[in-house]
């Protein structure tokens, strides 16, 4: 191959690599190749604390996300609540993010409906409070003084659902589904060691390595990051496939992730014989 | 004694909440619960403010017809509809059918999801140029980051004769030098915010009253 394809390859137009990863996220989707895959530890360990949790008990949700984690993150949004419902666990859910409640009000209007909760006595959204690391702070401290309101405007004390509960140490687990700030980090710092919380997170696959020291360190019982981790938790909840109506939305998207890594790496792999090789070649000249 | 008093409401303040995790009786957590209530109100005024502080600096570019006031005209424009279709919705503006649930499903929604996908095809792209093995240490980086793109993919673990092994490997990059540099950093940042939060406590750093 002459020099100059090379030089030309590695400043090829980047509308070339534009056209590529398109295929590479259109084509699995019309052409489903789906391959097995193994849980990681850390989402089995997170879905063993969610099976460990007592039928009746409560669980607090912070579902911190918005429309562009949404692909990310409403597949193991979706499976922990169907995990949680199917075991007759109930939830009180807020969120850190004031794009959150249009989104996740409407799933969890659906999920609970189809298991046949009651809002106010199953399960309660007390919607979106602002103040990052002072409000996570507040919810460690007393719920019904940071929400006096819930989504739907009744006072979250008269809340059956919240009798008994005021804080988050009265919850048998956080679940946090984060995107980012504010989220898990914050719910580990301001109030995980304080009150010794369970506290579970589900995350995008750029915070993931973030949050391992923290799993590692005992503070988190469960890590799932990203579209990998949402498709594992998938397969944990419904080890037979999915019930009829339910779509596995992770499982089938791994199938883009696998080609688009490896239209990455195909690149990356190809630019540098491309480099190394006119290295060689100037060096020599 | 314009700087004074926030200084010492700053060393009070700062030393009474700091207090709370070795004081753990409840009439202490009565006044550290209204502090952060205080604090709570600060920041949904903090979203007030951020509010007027955009109108101020993007109307007077629309009515002088400054460069790209079409831009922030659409901006305000939608501000204001935002606004006044969440108040008109009231605690029923994310039933389905309302104004308000329309815009965030049929605006938001395909903006925000939008911005973020386009970053496939610009990480594509920069790490076809980035990604060099031009010496040992970013030969490192780029095998590690090989490693841990395919193994965290199905693909990765369907590879013949080093698909078992790979995600093994993986794990360990991940829990150990992964990990071992970011509690690294963690420490680090953590006694800065210390270090910081005592500066500011005792008064040595004062850039949040305005002064150096």
């Amino acid at each position: 191959m002459k020099l100059d394809t090379l030089v030309k390859f590695q400043h090829m137009d980047r509308r070339w690599i534009f056209l590529g990863m398109g295929l590479a996220i259109l084509l699995p989707m019309l052409f489903p190749v789906n391959l097995p895959f193994k849980v990681d530890e850390r989402v089995q360990s997170l879905y063993d604390a969610v099976e460990e949790i007592p039928a009746g008990s409560t669980v607090f949700i912070s579902a911190d996300f918005d429309p562009a984690s949404r692909p990310e993150l409403e597949p193991f949004f979706r499976a922990n609540l169907h995990h949680l419902l199917r075991k007759d666990v109930k939830f009180v859910s807020a969120t850190l993010w004031p794009s959150a409640p249009p989104l996740v009000l409407p799933i969890f209007e659906e999920l609970t409906a189809e298991y046949g909760k009651e809002y106010g006595k199953d399960w309660a959204f007390l919607g979106f409070k602002d103040g990052k690391e002072l409000a996570i702070k507040a919810i460690g401290e007393n719920i019904p003084e940071t929400f006096p309101q819930d989504i739907k405007g009744n006072k979250v004390e008269d809340l059956e659902v919240m009798r008994g509960f005021k804080q988050a140490k009265d919850f048998a687990m956080i679940i946090n589904v984060s995107a980012g700030f504010p989220g898990t980090r914050e719910y580990v710092l301001q109030i995980q060691g304080q009150y010794d919380l369970s506290i579970a997170s589900a995350t995008t696959a750029v915070s993931g390595p973030d949050y391992i020291p923290f799993y590692k360190a005992g503070q988190l019982n469960g890590l799932s990051a990203g579209m990998p981790g949402s498709a594992q938790y998938e397969k944990l909840v419904f080890p037979d496939g999915p019930p009829d109506g339910v779509r596995l939305l992770a499982t089938q998207s791994v199938n883009v992730l696998n080609v688009g890594h490896l239209f990455i790496i195909v690149l990356i792999v190809l630019g540098n014989v491309a480099f190394l090789v006119t290295r060689q070649a100037e060096e020599q000249a | 004694m314009r700087s004074t008093v926030p200084l010492v409401l700053t060393f009070l303040v700062g030393l009474f909440m700091v207090g709370e995790y070795f004081i753990p009786h409840w009439g202490y957590h009565v006044i550290t619960q209204l502090l952060l209530e205080w604090g709570l109100i600060l920041a949904a005024a903090a979203f007030l403010l951020g509010l007027f502080n955009l109108i101020q600096v993007n109307l007077p570019k629309v009515l002088n017809r400054e460069e790209d006031w079409g831009y922030k005209l659409v901006m305000l424009i939608s501000l204001a509809g935002t606004l006044v279709v969440g108040f008109w919705g009231n605690t029923g503006r994310l039933n389905p059918g309302e104004a308000y649930k329309w815009l965030f499903d049929f605006v938001f929604v395909p903006l925000n999801a939008t911005m973020f996908a386009l970053l496939a095809f610009y990480i594509a792209s920069a790490a076809f140029r980035a990604f060099r093995a031009r010496n040992l240490e970013a030969t490192v980086l780029l095998v590690a980051a090989i490693i841990v793109m395919i193994a965290r993919v199905p693909l990765g673990e369907s590879l013949p004769l080093v698909g078992e092994k790979l995600p093994q490997f993986m794990n360990w990059i991940m829990d150990v030098p992964n990990i071992a540099a970011r509690r690294a950093i963690f420490i680090g940042a953590a006694l800065g915010a210390v270090s910081t939060g005592l500066r500011v406590i005792l008064g040595i750093e004062r850039s949040h009253l305005g002064a150096d």
